[in-house]
This record gives C-alpha cells, structure tokens and sequence, in this order.
C-alpha cells in the first residue's frame, strides 16, 4: 500500500526539465516586496499577540525621550535668543550647531550603515539562499540597503526631530516648514548610507581579510579628528564665556561644518531657509538633497551590481586563521579567586567565562558604553563642577552610580538573562554530568556577580576620584555598587531560569522577550530605588552640616540625619537582599522542575 | 549539463578543490563522495554560484556560473546542507515566494505547491510558520522548493541528514525518477550505500583531488575486487592520505581521459 502510494506520487512528480524566463525588474521586486510584506505582517501581529509589554515600554520611553528633547531644544533655543545680541551672529550660531550636529550624524551614519550592510549582504543566513536564486545581485543588495536605512535612520530621526521641530516652534516657522522636514531627513539618510554601502562594498571586496583593520583605522581617524576639535573648543573657552566674543571664536572655530559641499550644510540650510519663510531656497535645498539622495542611492546600486557576488566569494573564499586555544590567565585567575567553592561550581564558571570571552557579539556593545563611561568619568573636571558648583558635586557622584548601574542592567539582561535559556540545548551535556541543578544556577549566579562588581566598582571609583568626593561617600558608593550587583545578577538569574525561552538560539531574541523585558524594567526601578535610598539621606548628610548651627539643638539635628543616613543605608542592604533572595528562590525551584 | 573545467579553488595557501574537471550530461544522477574536509561542499558552492573558482570555470547548460550567474541560477534547484528558512513564513509563503522568483505564473505555483506538498507530505504542516517545524519537515520543504519549478539541475548537499526511512526512500525514488525524465542531478554524500543504490556514476574526491570517476563496476574493475562493496572500495582509496601535503596525494587518479 504504501509502496503504492509513493510510485503515484512519484509518477506525479517526475516532469522533464523545463527552462523559464528570467523577471524583470519591476517582477523580481515584486516578489520581494510581497514577501518582506508577509513577514512584516507576521513578526507585527507576534508582537502585538507576544510583545505588548516591550511594544508598551519601548513606545514610552521613545516619547519621553523625545520630549525631554524637544523640551531641552526648545529652552535652548529661547537661551540663544535671549544670550545673543544680534540676529546675524544668532543665524550663524543656529547654522553652526545644525551643521555640528548633522555634520556628526552624517558620520555615525556612514559608520552604522556600513556595519548594518556588512552583517546583512555578507553574513546574512538568507543570503546563500538568495544568491542561489535567479535573483539580480543589485536586487539583494537594495532589498538589505533599504532595512539598513530604516534601522540605521530611526535613532537619527528621534534625535533629529525635536531640535527641528522646537526650531519651528521658537520661530513660529511657516507650514512649509514642517512640511519639507521630513523629506529632506529622509533624503539626507540616503547619501552617508550610500556612501557607507560603497564603503562596505568596496572594502570586502579589496580587503576581505583586512576589512575591520581599515574599519579600525577609519573610526581611529574620525575620533582623532573629534578630539582635536573637542580640544580646539575648549581651549581657553572660561575666560569670557558665552559673550559675543566667545560666540565669534567658537563659530570661527567650527567654520568647517560649514563647508559647502557638505550635505549636513544643504540640510541646515534648507530647514533655515524654510523657517525663515524663504520658501524657494528651502525647495532649492530640498531639490539638490533629493538629487543626490538619488545620485548615492544608484552609484550604491551600481557598486552593488559589479562587486557583490564576487565580494561575498572573496570573503567567504578567504583562509581563515584556526584560532588556537588554551587555559589563559584570566582562567587560572578566576580558578584561584573561587578556591572557596565547590569544583564543579568553579568549573562551570570558568566555562561560562570561556564562552563568553570568546564571543566578541557579547561583550563588544557592553565594552563600549563601560569605555565611553570611562572617558566621560576622566574628564568630568573639564566640566568644573569643583569651580562652579561645589554643591552639585555629591548630586553628580550619584547620578553616575545611577548611571553605571543602568549600564549593569544592560549588561544582566542582555547577558545574564539567556544563559539559562541558552543551556537548553546544551542541557543533553550539562544534564548527564553528576552535577546538582542547583549548582548550576549557581555558578550562573557567581559569574554574573563576579563579572560585573569588577568594571562597575572601578567606574564608580574612578568618577569618584575624578569628583574628588569625601572618602566616606566613596565608600557608600561602593556599598550601592555591591548591592545592585548582587541584586540585579540575582533578578537575571532567577528570572531567567523562572522563564526560560529554550527553543530560542538568539541571545537577543532572548532578551528582547517578555522575560527579558520585564527583567530589564524590575532592575530599573531597583536602581532608582537603591540609589535613592542612599544617595537622598547622604546628600543631606553632607550638604546640611553646615546648616546645623543655625537650629537650636544642633546635637539632635546631627543625630536626626545620622539615623535617616543609616535607615537608608540598612534600608538599601534590606532591599538588597530580598532582591537576590526572592527570583534565586523562585529560579532554583523552577529549574529542579525544569524538563529540557 | 554540469560542466566543470579544471576548476581549481584556494583557500590562501590551501588547496581546497584541485584542477577538476568533470562533466554531468543531462539524465545522469552523479553522486560525489569524499571524507570530511575533501572540497565536495567547496565544489558544490562553485556550481550553484556562491563561490567563484580560483582557475578554471564552471558551466551549467553553458552559462558560466560565475560571470552569467543568474543564467545558471534559473537551471538550478539548490538543497543546501544546512538549509535557510524565514521564520517568519509559513510553509507555504516560502513555498510561494520561491515559486515567483523562479518566474512560476499563479495558477503554475498553485499546482506545483499543491504536487510538491503531495510528494513530500507537507500539508499537516504547510501553512504554519517555519520557525516551528522539526528538522525533517524543513528538510523536506527545502526539497519541495528546489523541484517546484522542474529544473534541469538538481544540486543536493548531504541531502538525506535527518530524514527518516520512509522519506529516505521517497528521495531515492524521486531521484531516479527525476533523471529517468531528463534532470541531471548532482549529489554529496557520506551515504555510501545510497550512492551504491542510485547514482549513474559517482566521483570520489580526496584533498580537493578527483581520485576516481566512473561507474562502481569500473571502480571495482580498476581496483581488481570484484563484488566489493562501495564502502571498502572508498575507504581502501582515500586510506593512507594523511601526511600529504594538500591536494598532492601520489596516489595517481583513477579518472578517465576523457573527462
């Protein structure tokens, strides 16, 4: 019966060769206009079904992001109106910080759309599929242009729009105004992201085994370049700030961004023009932006339809270096730093440690923001809050523990998060080993602590330094540094073995769930909390002594912030705690359950 | 159909397939053995265009599959090893979107999803997202959209990892039926008793080296072993080869002038 069945079915199946027609253009387009749109369409509905919480969360930050911008714009406007004097030096003020802040845009999206492209045309995992289609290289190539534009434009677009739209507002623009910005944002996206695409082309297809040393090289130059005019900008900037004089030799200095084959200088102006109700110059802005919006678009396109078949053989064509591994220090450091513990527990950290060291996705974005965080702690002096405002100086130190304990959360739920997720198809391994569930969270957990009490308590030490705060503050930051660690490594932990996603092989899918989400929201409030718990009482500590003369018992006052200073701090430790305690609880009897 | 002329590819100073020269006329079911690390996925990457070859060219139905790409792409239908679906598709829709691109008119798709489905026994599952099928049900509508538009070229890469018998048998079937019908089909495998059963003739490459061609009667002719079987014939000829260096095997080749 069965062999019946398969001989009809084969019969049916077996039809001589036949070969068709190539699409045309408009038809090949077609076709995957219609499927990007079926994808679309699912991946939206998923997230309406799914992701509601994360749809919710990331709407609302966005608008108070956005607004918090259009408000800091807006004031920042009024300011410029009111400090400077005559109208001439304000237009050239305007037109200079356009073309600063276009100008650095243009850059980060000439960087951002060349890596977007890179991951996208050349490690794709659709790629070798639609490569092996009679699909038109150039085809394939816009198709992935066009998600880059998209996905490299949105954060330009948020940070874009309120500064131009709070232009319009302050300078009660006319309607053309508004209606000419977003075709010329959307046209000026398209010249660094064709530039960026040439770029990227270009680059693996000549140097497919040297590409990230010139991307190296290139971002090198590019921060030389900013820290030479950084360092321009601030150099004798306190004499006479914020006079005329200063204005002049500030715009003196950035006389570059007003260069005019710049297309941040053409986006500057048209939107100035249009504000300032001189329509055919705006439209004359508009029409050259559009124009070679459409010249990069093609020369993008045509690159494409030369390089990009032999470009991915080049590069999928190269030798690849066998990376040779063995026990580093950094693994007998961690072997000896938990001698303490049971082997299998120091074992299992060191593989979590191996895995995640030579993963460079995991841990490149992280290394990253630690470093910008870094370079803003080594020059806050620059920013003389010791000159200025001495009062603040406590303010600040505890904002950027806030700040480097956001950094930690980034760090928990993109990382932390999913291990317990990721293990599930290793599990077949892990769960053979003579090994006790529980030792395996955790070991989870001690490399999670481990991993991020060293670069957050460094952070907060050097900011400290840089602040030069009271030695007693420093070490209550230090304690708030612990106490996040071990509260936001045990909400990721626990949580994440609470509510694994163990079909899901993405760390970022992973984290971009509902879990990872609502993980990321807990350890935001915990921040917020913990900091204020700590930093409220201890800023007044500080700040109010000198007050205490001027009550009538000045012994009970002191004794009063004493004990608010210590019910912060006992409160801080409690929270703490209950933080580590209650989803380490909920993730070990989750986990003893858990089938895999 | 399949023309390769002394193809060679590198890797830098690795020599990953060496001068092959190898030619599949239409109606011949080919099958390509070698151990892990021969140059067969490197080989099969240069017939179906993703990667191009050092010296030498690959033709398939006369089009140069490096320079005239989309030429040869519209001959070819393609199972990877490790095949790509959208996730985000249903069976169907990728089923679909294949079918257009391979210039199929709607009612021509409609009928050809509907055979293909019938074939593979894709209709339990074929308007689900591919995101939730197991290995074997992708596996099976990866062969439903490289048939679906009847090429004259078949390429398969480790066609029947993770299937199970009774699909293993539909394939070996279908196969022979689609050569039997005029397709030239070109097949890698670690498989050797399937190799054994179906293909015409099969090549067994070694350190990118073609060290025989022809058919198994020929090969066990050359080697003087009559009514070995296929697996003692490959492990006696690609035994003894380490040391060598790449692609230089003394060892000379069992591969007939005219090829």
């Amino acid at each position: 019966m069965i062999h019946d069945d398969l001989e009809v079915r084969i019969s049916l199946a077996a039809r001589p060769p036949k070969v068709r027609p190539l699409l045309s253009g408009p038809e090949e387009a077609y076709a995957f206009w219609r499927m990007r749109r079926r994808m679309l369409r699912t991946v939206l509905g998923q997230m309406l079904r799914e992701g509601r919480l994360r749809l919710t969360m990331v709407f609302f930050l966005s608008l108070l992001l956005w607004l918090g911008l259009f408000w800091l714009f807006h004031d920042a406007f009024v300011f410029l109106d009111t400090a400077i004097p005559t109208p001439q030096l304000y237009d050239r003020t305007v037109q200079t910080v356009f073309g600063l802040f276009f100008g650095t845009l243009m850059v980060m999206l000439v960087f951002s759309s060349a890596i977007l492209l890179y991951s996208s045309l050349f490690r794709g995992h659709d790629v070798p599929l639609l490569l092996t289609m009679p699909a038109r290289a150039e085809r394939v190539f816009l198709t992935k242009f066009q998600e880059a534009i998209v996905m490299s434009s949105w954060a330009f677009l948020l940070l874009g729009s309120p500064m131009l739209l709070s232009y319009g507002v302050v300078h009660r623009a006319p309607w053309y105004f508004y209606a000419v910005l977003a075709p010329l944002l959307v046209a000026f996206t398209y010249v660094p992201a064709g530039i960026g695409a040439v770029a990227c082309l270009g680059i693996v297809h000549r140097v497919p085994g040297g590409r990230w040393w010139v991307l190296v090289m290139a971002g090198l130059a590019v921060l030389v370049g900013a820290v030479v005019l950084a360092r321009s900008l601030l150099a004798g900037a306190e004499d006479n700030l914020l006079t005329v004089g200063w204005f002049q030799e500030m715009l003196n200095r950035l006389e570059i961004t007003e260069h005019r084959l710049l297309p941040s200088w053409w986006l500057s102006t048209g939107v100035l023009q249009a504000a300032r109700g001189q329509w055919r110059d705006a439209v004359m802005f508009l029409a050259l932006m559009i124009s070679n919006a459409l010249f990069f678009r093609q020369l993008a396109i045509w690159t494409a339809a030369r390089l990009y078949r032999a470009a991915y053989s080049r590069l999928h064509g190269r030798r690849v270096a066998k990376r040779r591994t063995r026990a580093a220090w950094i693994d007998r450091a961690t072997l000896a730093a938990t001698r303490l513990f049971p082997v299998q527990v120091r074992l299992l950290i060191v593989k979590d440690l191996r895995l995640f060291r030579r993963d460079p996705v995991q841990w490149s974005q992280f290394l990253i923001f630690a470093s910008l965080l870094a370079l803003y702690f080594l020059n806050i002096r620059r920013f003389s809050y010791d000159i200025y405002y001495v009062g603040w100086v406590n303010a600040v130190s505890f904002l950027n523990v806030s700040v480097v304990g956001l950094l930690l959360s980034t760090f928990t739920t993109r990382f932390v998060f999913p291990m317990i997720s990721l293990e599930g198809r290793r599990f077949w391994f892990l769960g053979l080993l003579p090994v006790h569930r529980d030792t395996i969270l955790w070991s989870k957990f001690l490399f999670a602590v481990g991993c991020s009490i060293i670069p957050s308590s460094l952070l907060i030490l050097l900011s400290d330094a840089m602040l030069r705060v009271q030695p007693v503050v420093a070490a209550s930051h230090q304690l708030t540094c612990l106490v996040l660690c071990f509260g936001l490594s045990g909400l990721a932990v626990g949580l994440g073995a609470k509510m694994p996603s163990l079909r899901e092989e993405s760390p970022s899918r992973i984290a971009a769930g509902f879990g990872g989400t609502l993980v990321l929201v807990l350890s935001t409030l915990y921040i917020v909390v913990v900091v204020l718990l700590t930093a409220v009482p201890c800023h007044f500590y500080f700040g109010a002594q000198g007050a205490a003369r001027y009550f009538d018992n000045p012994g009970r006052f002191h004794l009063f912030l004493e004990r608010w200073l210590l019910i912060g701090t006992l409160g801080s430790l409690v929270l703490g705690s209950l933080t580590t305690a209650a989803p380490m609880y909920l993730g070990f009897r989750a986990f003893r359950r858990i089938e895999f | 159909m399949i023309h390769f002329e002394h193809v060679t590819r590198t890797y830098g100073p690795k020599v990953a397939v060496s001068d092959l020269t190898l030619r599949i006329p239409a109606g011949e079911l080919f099958a390509f053995l070698g151990p892990n690390g021969a140059g067969k996925t490197t080989a099969i990457k240069m017939l179906v265009g993703l990667l191009h070859p050092t010296s030498g060219t690959v033709r398939v139905g006369g089009c140069d599959t490096a320079t005239r790409a989309r030429e040869a792409a519209r001959l070819i239908g393609f199972v990877p090893d490790e095949a790509f679906l959208y996730d985000k598709l249903s069976g169907r829709e990728f089923l679909q979107f294949v079918a257009e691109m391979r210039g199929l008119s709607p009612a021509e798709m409609e009928d050809r999803i509907e055979r293909e489905a019938a074939t593979f026994e894709l209709n339990g599952f074929l308007d689900e997202l591919t995101e939730t099928y197991s290995h074997g049900m992708r596996q099976r509508l990866v062969f439903a959209s490289a048939l679906l538009h009847d090429p004259p070229v078949l390429v398969l890469d480790e066609p029947t990892v993770g299937l199970d018998p009774k699909s293993v048998r539909l394939l070996k079937d279908l196969l022979r039926a689609r050569a039997a019908a005029g397709m030239a089909v070109f097949m890698s495998t670690h498989t050797l008793a399937i190799a054994e059963e179906i293909a015409d003739r099969i090549g067994i490459i070694d350190r990118g080296r073609l060290l025989f061609l022809g058919t198994l009667d020929e090969l066990r002719r050359a080697r003087a072993t009559a009514g070995t079987s296929l697996e003692h014939l490959f492990l006696e000829l690609t035994a003894n080869g380490n040391g060598d260096a790449a692609g230089q095997g003394t060892r000379p080749a069992l591969v007939p002038r005219s090829e």
